[in-house]
């Protein structure tokens, strides 16, 4: 309340001034925004302080004691976490893997899908029903259905093909998680992919084969560089959100060397056992301080680009 | 126009109080409906005793006291994190918390909840020295009890007593863990493992499991000091890699499929399956394979818990409902302990579950071993059950003196489910043939000698 009090006074004030009506006028079409800026102000950014303030504190739940401040030493023994720095290994390649193999497979399919054929809808909604399921079932499903060593579906083929049977989750945890998120992200990158190819002018196409131009031609020097932009979105968005994935590791590891990623690392310092919030804290910080350096020069580069293609 | 903008932003910032003026109300309404109408929440895990309690419980307790239960039933791991929030931090959610063997006579002594003694020994149906010394004891400091036990369990020894003939081999009264390797190893067939063992990551799944063979390899997570805090972590000594060395070495000699995922339920199936020869794991799972849907019923041995250097290894481990120090509903509280963990309520939950007789919480009390009834359900595995809650070495489960409060497979220390868990990854990690027996004990010994020292 006081805030927009406080914040509407100037403008009757100044609207006597020399610039009367640009910066009032401007004020008063901002103010019935205010409230829900506020609102927004509240619901992140105070806890986004207030976990600050946590970063720099000795919080523990269990055993409780007395919160005291330590100033830094939560970041200091960071530095020397050789936890962290395994996490955080392991966040890079769950994300770079996942973002780079979905992307290329989305391609894949769009350009599948972007022809016509009989039964074209129904494929298409087929194939981005994995993207529609929830994280914990898809981890179940493939834990259990495709890995598993005894009943895997995955197993039960190279079996057949004169194999032996591998335990893909406890042998190789890392590529496991991987190909799940890959299966689960495809359609999400086949959809923004469909959108270019389908975006693009039809006139220059038919210009393409008027010209004499073959289809693989046509495809590296038309459709590639009309696409650029997308991917770029599609790697964008990709790496914002398999950046933060929790729920395929806890069901299908429960963490350990090789799938503890960053958020788990954080689950498992916090309410997950270790219940150091202070420290636990401290880690996330870090980490958000690292995505918006990672989201800033990314959507730097995408700008540029979109720019560029503006240009061109 | 301008008087517009005014009343537009002024409603909206109304709007925006008037949200969080309904959240606020929504917080009053929910303890207020507690006070007036004799009704308590009460927290509880999810597992098939917790679900027939919560079915009966109408029938059984609301109906004779007029007490209302609202049950909150959550998995192992989210009922850990709620009530150690709750309790620990003194959170005013539930007036009933279910917890654990390990959680219990810690909040216990962090003054966190209700001493049960007197109201205990008070009520005379509830009859506190019936349960289980044992297991009273580890829900005790210093005598004074924190919280009842529903349901609790050991470990010993399952085995299949016609592969174990067919192999020529017989198992000995009280084996040693050298005696069950040289058996599981000579029962071990291309179709059927020698043994179950857990492998799964986790304080609690292969934590428990190889924490009791830990002990009676003489080995130990922590030192103690003098005064019973925590001394320097053990992890590197030679005792601790002797019983790694040998528990992942069993393993991948003669243990199930993809070990290093397994745990209580994936040994159960393949025990079942008839795709293992022998089990370690909790008594609870004998009324299991001795149920009548089961393909292994009747061909079972039961063994106590294998041993090295000690005289026992089984484990103890008991879910148990305490009343948090928070709560202002004490009285309805308890009368609703005494009614689920009393010797009344397993009389009359026999005749009621769907399981039948065998299907009762166990553990807990020795009236529960005297009903006619179920020691007729339980013939199998009654008294082997019996024998190895009674032998749970609670007080002193290793060769050495070990820190914090008692505990057979897990310390006595808030830190250990922290450790635990990250060092059991670790341990993990070496079943699934992805890191060397050295190289996890090194890591393990940097976690644990976080510890104490700080």
């Amino acid at each position: 309340m006081t805030a927009t009090e406080s914040v509407a006074a100037p403008s009757v004030k100044r609207s006597r001034g020399l610039l009367p009506n640009r910066s009032s006028e401007a004020w008063r079409r901002r103010l019935p925004l205010l409230p829900a800026l506020l609102f927004t102000i509240l619901l992140t950014q105070v806890p986004f302080v207030m976990s600050i303030w946590y970063s720099l504190t000795d919080w523990k739940v269990v055993p409780p004691g007395p919160r005291e401040f330590v100033g830094f030493e939560n970041y200091a023994n960071l530095v020397k976490d050789g936890f962290f720095r395994d996490a955080v290994w392991v966040s890079v390649q769950l994300t770079v893997a996942p973002v780079l193999g979905s992307l290329a497979l989305g391609a894949a399919f769009a350009v599948l899908l972007d022809r016509k054929f009989f039964g074209q809808g129904v494929v298409r909604t087929l194939i981005i029903t994995p993207f529609l399921l929830m994280p914990v079932v898809v981890g179940l499903i493939w834990k259990n259905q495709m890995f598993h060593g005894l009943y895997g579906v995955v197993n039960w083929v190279i079996e057949q093909l004169g194999f032996s049977s591998v335990e893909w989750v406890s042998r190789y945890p890392t590529f496991s998680i991987a190909v799940v998120l890959i299966w689960q992200w495809t359609p999400f990158m086949m959809l923004i992919m469909l959108a270019g190819l389908q975006s693009q002018p039809a006139d220059v196409l038919e210009a393409a084969k008027v010209d004499g131009t073959s289809p693989w031609g046509t495809f590296r020097q038309l459709t590639i560089p009309h696409l650029r932009p997308y991917m770029e979105l599609g790697i964008l968005l990709g790496t914002i959100y398999l950046i933060q994935v929790y729920d395929q590791i806890a069901v299908m590891t429960g963490g350990g060397p090789g799938s503890t990623n960053v958020p788990y690392f954080v689950f498992q310092r916090s309410i997950g056992g270790g219940w150091e919030f202070g420290q636990a804290s401290a880690y996330s910080i870090v980490v958000v301080i690292a995505s918006i350096a990672i989201a800033t020069v990314a959507l730097r580069v995408l700008s540029n680009l979109l720019e560029g293609e503006d240009a061109a | 126009m301008r008087s517009w903008v005014r009343h537009g932003s002024i409603a909206a910032v109304l709007a925006v109080a008037g949200v969080v003026a309904v959240g606020c109300g929504g917080d009053d309404s929910e303890s207020g409906e507690g006070a007036g109408g004799g009704s308590i929440n009460v927290a509880i895990v999810d597992n098939p005793q917790m679900k027939d309690i919560a079915d009966l419980t109408p029938e059984l307790f609301t109906k004779s006291s007029g007490i209302k239960v609202n049950y909150t039933v959550l998995d192992e791991g989210t009922l850990r994190q709620v009530t150690t929030r709750d309790v620990a931090a003194g959170g005013q959610q539930f007036d009933v918390v279910m917890i654990g063997l390990y959680e219990a006579p810690q909040f216990g002594q962090n003054g966190s909840l209700v001493d049960l003694t007197p109201l205990a020994t008070k009520d005379s149906s509830y009859q506190i020295d019936d349960i289980i010394p044992s297991v009273r004891k580890g829900l005790s400091v210093d005598d004074t009890l924190y919280a009842s036990p529903f349901y609790a369990e050991s470990s010993f020894l399952m085995y299949r007593k016609d592969l174990l003939k067919q192999a020529g081999v017989e198992m000995p009264e009280k084996p040693t863990w050298q005696e069950v390797a040289d058996i599981a190893r000579k029962v071990d067939s291309p179709d059927t493992a020698g043994i179950c063992l857990r492998g799964k990551p986790g304080w609690g799944d292969l934590g428990a499991a190889l924490t009791t063979v830990v002990n009676t390899f003489g080995a130990t997570w922590w030192s103690a000091n003098e005064d019973g805090s925590v001394g320097e972590a053990q992890i590197d000594q030679p005792e601790f890699k002797q019983a790694l060395e040998f528990y992942t070495g069993l393993i991948a000699d003669a243990g199930e499929e993809d070990a290093a995922n397994a745990s209580f339920n994936e040994c159960l199936a393949q025990y079942r399956d008839g795709k293992v020869a022998m089990w370690y794991d909790a008594t609870v799972a004998a009324g299991l394979l001795e149920a009548d849907d089961s393909p292994v019923k009747g061909k079972n041995g039961y063994a106590p818990a294998p041993v090295v250097e000690t005289d026992a290894s089984g484990w103890l481990w008991a879910w148990a409902l305490a009343i948090p120090a928070t709560t202002p509903k004490q009285d309805l509280a308890w009368k609703y302990v005494s009614f689920a963990t009393g010797p009344e309520y397993i009389k009359q939950a026999g005749a009621k579950i769907d399981g039948g007789w065998a299907a009762i919480p166990p553990g807990t009390r020795e009236s529960t071993y005297e009903i006619p009834e179920y020691k007729k359900a339980a013939a199998a595995f009654a008294d082997p059950t019996l024998e190895a809650m009674a032998s749970a070495p609670i007080d002193n489960p290793g060769t050495t003196p070990r820190p914090g409060l008692p505990g057979v497979q897990f310390v006595g220390i808030p830190e250990f489910q922290d450790v635990g868990n990250q060092c059991t990854q670790q341990f993990s990690a070496v079943i699934a043939k992805r890191t060397s027996v050295d190289a996890a004990l090194e890591a393990c010994q940097q976690v644990a000698s976080g510890v104490g020292g700080q």
